[in-house]
């Protein structure tokens, strides 16, 4: 067995020794402190993007926050708005109704009063006809002149018979 | 069997280049020849990959990554806190024997881990470091690590040579399962490759599938062996840290 034979032994040992020796500085030198290096970068980063993730995340919350804030004092602002106007209105409509009802009144009034004023001016007509015409028609009976007050007096004692 | 047919023919070692230090042959093997190739493989490799640094890594860098972070759990898993400083030394031990194991898989390449003289240098490099350690941490304390809490008095006479004799055998168990497990793969593919030349017709396809399948096998149990040999060493390294 090749194996056993002492032959190599020291060789070997030697150049193990020198091998592994610098294998082993090279790494612990060079290679690893490499690869630590970016896995630290990298760590670094990952913990980097997750702070500021975790900060965006606060401020767009906060943002929210706002906007539902906002939306909320909008929402009552335009209740408010709503009643007002609503309320501007219904006192219009109520004025106007009631000037409305005040104009319409004024006008019957006047009306009425035009009413009565035209049956009276037609009543005083009215004796006027009723003294010609009876005047007119005891002249042509009984050729007597009858006097306008006469007339008069016996009509308005009459008109108080029918009224 | 003729000799340059033996399947152990393929751990011999043949000196490069012959030198000699202080009376010493310190040779340039072909033993030598695959820790270089070994050492250049995980150096350039590590080295190379990384060499842009970039956050978002290429599938090359992330091969080091992975390597890098395996051991690192490894480690915090096994020591916890107190393991970060021997990261590099289990680092370099779990890729020396890892990428030793692979470069032995190309056929006609060299298996250092199979040699007896090379486990059993490193398992003593641990087992040394480990007991120093020990020692450091403890002081005259470590002894106490021979001693098993719980147990009625009159059994310690028992236990406690168990125990001296279980942690002396550390070096040997860790180095010979390692190259006991390399050198059997090893001649059991060359057995099976002889088998397949000298198979009448064409029946020697059926060893060379099995071949096939145990270079898939090979792989797995090189890759397995360096991450026992790493975990084995985490261990040590805790008990240097907490005795019992």
């Amino acid at each position: 067995m090749p194996q056993l034979n002492p032959e190599f032994f020291v060789s070997q040992l030697f150049w193990l020794a020198v091998f592994f020796t610098f294998l082993f500085v090279f790494l612990w030198r060079v290679s690893l402190p490499r690869i630590a290096t970016v896995l630290e970068k990298r760590q670094n980063k990952i913990d980097e993007n997750l702070s500021s993730a975790k900060e965006l995340q606060e401020q767009a919350m906060e943002i929210e926050k706002k906007i539902n804030d906002q939306i909320n004092k909008a929402k009552l602002e335009t209740n408010e708005k709503i009643k007002e106007t609503i309320n501007a209105l219904q006192e219009d409509v109520s004025s106007q109704i009631s000037s409305l009802d005040k104009d319409l009144e004024k006008k019957v009034s006047d009306a009425e009063k035009e009413i009565l004023k035209s049956k009276d001016d037609q009543m005083k007509n009215i004796n006027n006809e009723i003294v010609n015409i009876t005047k007119l028609t005891v002249g042509k009976i009984t050729d007597i002149e009858l006097s306008d007050n006469e007339l008069n007096k016996v009509i308005e004692t009459q008109k108080g018979s029918y009224n | 069997m003729a000799a340059k047919d033996s399947p152990l023919k393929q751990f011999e070692i043949d000196p490069i280049s012959n030198i000699e230090l202080g009376g010493y042959n310190i040779s340039f093997t072909n033993s030598s020849f695959a820790m270089l190739i070994t050492v250049l493989v995980i150096t350039l490799f590590l080295t190379l990959t990384v060499n842009t640094r970039s956050i978002i890594p290429s599938r090359m860098q992330l091969i080091s990554e992975l390597m890098y972070n395996f051991i690192a759990q490894l480690l915090s898993d096994t020591v916890g806190d107190n393991g970060k400083r021997y990261f590099p030394f289990v680092f370099s031990l779990f890729m020396f024997v890892l990428i030793g194991n692979m470069v032995g898989m190309i056929p006609y390449q060299f298996t250092f881990t199979s040699h007896i003289i090379v486990t059993f240098a490193l398992a003593a490099v641990v087992f040394i470091g480990v007991t120093i350690l020990g020692f450091i941490n403890h002081g005259i304390k470590f002894f106490t690590f021979f001693y098993i809490p719980g147990v009625p008095f009159y059994m310690h006479p028992l236990l406690i040579p168990i125990e001296v004799i279980s942690y002396l055998s550390r070096p040997i168990s860790l180095s010979v399962r390692l190259f006991a497990n390399m050198l059997a793969g090893h001649t059991l593919l060359k057995v099976f490759a002889g088998f397949v030349v000298s198979m009448p017709f064409f029946t020697g396809v059926f060893p060379l599938a099995f071949i096939v399948a145990l270079t898939g096998l090979e792989i797995l149990i090189a890759f397995l062996q360096a991450y026992v040999f790493a975990i084995l060493t985490c261990l040590y390294i805790n008990d240097a840290y907490h005795l019992h």
